[in-house]
């Protein structure tokens, strides 16, 4: 047991050498470069959207720093960012927090992928005062408690489909509306949920049905036969991108005809190029779209945008990933604002943002989210097998008529 | 013996000496230290049945959840509505005084010990009668079904989550909450262990070993083994639940199959941890718990998006490599040391052989 008891004592005076060595910091500002961290889910279920942030991120730090970079007290600064994988889980992303400010020394946070980890990683921030600029986490409940350090550039999730019923209400002669709705059961998707209730409520419209449908979303016929059977006005269904993807799939193989389907994160699942002719109709919640008429001068329009991205990463932005570019902008505009690198004289900065970028104008609300920008909807419409994301409302940038109701599956060739 | 004993008193203030001091020498990585003291908790208790009663369980993870979601209600519940706390926004309107954070969090730790004990058993009592994989597949459902169920109650957030209450604004020190949650997990930890080591030494480890070597001939020597089983369950389900309320109150937003019934990543680190330090030994799980810990720290940052492809061929490497783990390589090595009397004649005549 004595030699087992000398093992052990070697074991641990090991790791405590190791762990000494180890908790050398960086700085928070470096030589010439702004040091920011952020947990970034690149593997597990939001890795594809976790991918295109991180994406977003990437090309924004790399037009900045090439066009100059951020200029404090007369020097110019590069931004640099400190990437972890958070896996997709809220607990990870927290410790990882904890770890991008206490041990590697991050003063300044971009936010994760998707509101449920930007809601267990807001406390984190929040606790040591680091400003976060975040644009994946559209949870409503993000932004009524109270939190001063947080700062989404994105409009709140409660927002994403209510325009939708609006637009089937009208549709209707102003009577309400029969609303079938699946939500995949995360902050995100609960919150347009809850959206949609309220919008129902508003327009007198009835909820039919009302599903959960499970994280890791592959699956949804039960939902699907249901509605073939009770025949709704709209079906409603928001999960991600698998949800997005699952939903189109599965309506096409089981024929299901529905006069209005709308839906989020179409852009974000490649709908219009994975599931070309099947998407077509489909009505989709974004945030952002290429057509829109903003501009700034780091990344010209949201066309010149868009066209920049495909030639760096080989694919149309979705808008995921121009609002993680919009995210630096902000970071850089409230740096230079506050002339310094004291996170409280950047948070005031960010506070008093009012700024627009090619992603839409950004002005933040009391509660942290962006009060600034509407959200749109667009339609997926095909010409031949050629199919693409049409803005259909706010009627300001619409291209495109909104196409009601959805031909029968039928009628479709 | 005595002199045995000695060394081991040694040995044990020094580690103690060490966990106390630890958040102050390596104050950066509170939180890290925290999750390994919760990690070995969990190994240990996972050996408990899988290492010394033989059952694979993949259930332990529902009162690690449990504990969760329980430590955070009764924090919540005791002072202000929960249903209005969860609904959103309530954090805001709701605070929680000092006093009440820790009352909360003390009386909360107390439930989520006593309640994931009644539940096992009583789950216990219905499917211990189940062997083998039966059992283990069993149990596997257990957690997925606690995930989704949880996912649908309003009153804990559903699929919102639930953000504990944060760590009372009065205190001014930053590095108070880390502490907090560090000495509180470190204490659990030495609580386990001590429990564990009490086991042990009492026929009841005895009694365990026999059901997993061979549970009928056990039952015929007339021990009563489903009672057995259900208690030694109970005892993995008080601890669980203890680091479950701990890690919520520490991680500060639940939700239900990522962080709470997290059987993908916790419910199966927990017997990674302890087959790769080895089953069935004291300080197997610790060691593993330890090891495994330090792995996906310091490395899984360097292979970004690949980590999980480490993982598995660290498995692989386990499995085929020390099928019985770090303790079980180490005992066959040196039995000796682990004070197995050797014939030096007959282990020749062994090598000889081969």
């Amino acid at each position: 047991m004595n030699k087992i008891a000398k093992l052990f004592v070697t074991f641990i005076s090991a790791i405590t050498l190791a762990l000494v060595s180890f908790t050398s910091s960086f700085a928070k500002v470096e030589g010439e470069y702004i040091v920011l961290g952020s947990a970034i889910s690149l593997t597990g279920k939001y890795s594809s959207n976790g991918v295109h942030t991180q994406n977003g991120y990437n090309m924004a730090v790399e037009r900045i720093n090439k066009m100059g970079g951020v200029e404090v007290q007369g020097k110019k600064y590069k931004f640099e960012i400190i990437y972890y994988d958070d896996e997709s889980n809220p607990k990870r992303a927290a410790q990882l927090a904890e770890r991008l400010i206490k041990q590697d020394g991050v003063h300044y946070m971009l936010g994760p992928y998707s509101s449920g980890l930007t809601k267990a990683i807001a406390p984190v921030t929040e606790k040591y005062k680091i400003p976060m600029v975040e644009a994946n986490g559209a949870s409503r409940s993000l932004f009524t408690k109270g939190y001063k350090y947080l700062f989404a550039v994105l409009s709140p999730a409660n927002q994403y489909l209510e325009v939708a019923i609006d637009l089937a209400v009208e549709k209707n002669g102003g009577k309400g509306v029969k609303i079938a709705q699946a939500f995949e059961q995360d902050a995100f998707s609960q919150d347009v949920r809850l959206g949609i209730l309220d919008a129902a409520k508003r327009t007198g419209s009835e909820i039919i049905i009302d599903d959960k449908l499970p994280k890791e979303l592959n699956d949804m016929a039960a939902t699907l036969a249901k509605v073939k059977a009770v025949k709704p006005d709209v079906l409603v269904v928001s999960g991600h991108t698998k949800g997005a993807l699952t939903a189109i799939r599965q309506i096409s193989e089981m024929k299901v005809d529905v006069p209005m389907l709308a839906m989020t994160h179409c852009d974000a699942a490649k709908l219009s190029k994975q599931h070309g002719k099947k998407s077509e109709f489909a009505l989709c919640a974004s945030q952002w779209h290429k057509n829109l008429s903003y501009k700034d001068k780091f990344f010209g329009s949201g066309k010149k945008y868009a066209k920049d991205f495909q030639k760096e990463f080989g694919y149309d932005p979705p808008y995921q990933s121009a609002e993680s570019s919009a995210a630096l902008l902000v970071f850089k505009d409230a740096f230079e604002r506050a002339n310094s690198f004291d996170r409280d004289a950047v948070r005031d900065a960010l506070v008093d943002t009012e700024m627009q970028t090619f992603y839409g104008n950004i002005k933040f609300g009391p509660g942290g989210q962006n009060v600034a920008k509407p959200m749109i909807l667009f339609q997926v419409r095909c010409k031949g097998d050629d199919c693409e994301n049409r803005v259909v409302a706010p009627t300001k940038w619409a291209s495109d008529k909104f196409y009601h109701p959805i031909p029968k599956w039928s009628e479709r060739s | 013996m005595e002199k045995v004993k000695q060394k081991d008193l040694i040995l044990y203030s020094g580690l103690i000496i060490l966990g106390l001091a630890a958040p102050y020498l390596f104050s950066a990585f509170k939180v890290q230290l925290t999750y390994l003291c919760v990690l070995i908790v969990l190994a240990m208790t996972w050996n408990l049945q899988g290492g010394e009663m033989g059952y694979n369980t993949f259930g332990n993870i529902l009162f690690y959840g449990l504990g969760m979601y329980l430590t955070a209600s009764v924090q919540v519940g005791m002072f202000f509505p929960l249903a209005e706390w969860t609904e959103s926004g309530g954090e805001k309107t709701f605070v929680h005084t000092t006093a009440q954070y820790f009352q909360g969090i003390g009386v909360g730790l107390l439930v989520s010990a006593i309640v994931p004990a009644i539940i096992a058993g009583a789950i216990g009592y219905a499917i211990l009668g189940l062997r083998g994989h039966y059992f283990a597949i069993c149990t596997l459902g257990l957690g997925i079904a606690a995930g989704e169920i949880a996912g649908g109650i309003e009153i804990i957030g559903a699929g919102q989550g639930f953000t504990t209450p944060p760590f009372p604004a009065e205190i001014v020190d930053t590095e108070a909450r880390g502490k907090f949650f560090y000495f509180l997990s470190f204490a659990l930890l030495v609580g386990t262990f001590i429990f564990v080591k009490y086991i042990y030494g009492s026929r009841f480890r005895l009694i365990l070993n026999a059901i997993r070597d061979n549970e009928d001939k056990a039952e015929a020597m007339g021990i009563q083994t489903m009672k057995y089983k259900i208690v030694g369950w109970m005892c993995s389900a008080f601890f669980c639940g203890l680091a479950g309320g701990i890690m919520g109150g520490l991680i500060g937003y639940i939700d239900s199959t990522d962080v709470a019934f997290d059987g993908r990543e916790m419910g199966v680190f927990m017997v990674l941890m302890a087959i790769l330090g080895g089953k069935g030994t004291l300080w197997g799980p610790v060691i593993g718990a330890t090891l495994f810990h330090f792995f996906k720290e310091g490395l899984w940052t360097l292979i970004l998006g690949w980590q999980y492809v480490a993982l598995g061929v660290l498995i692989v490497v386990i499995v085929v490599y020390f099928p019985e783990g770090l303790m079980g390589w180490l005992r066959e090595k040196y039995p000796e040391r682990f004070g197995e009397v050797i014939d030096e004649k007959d282990r020749k005549a062994q090598v000889e052989l081969k």
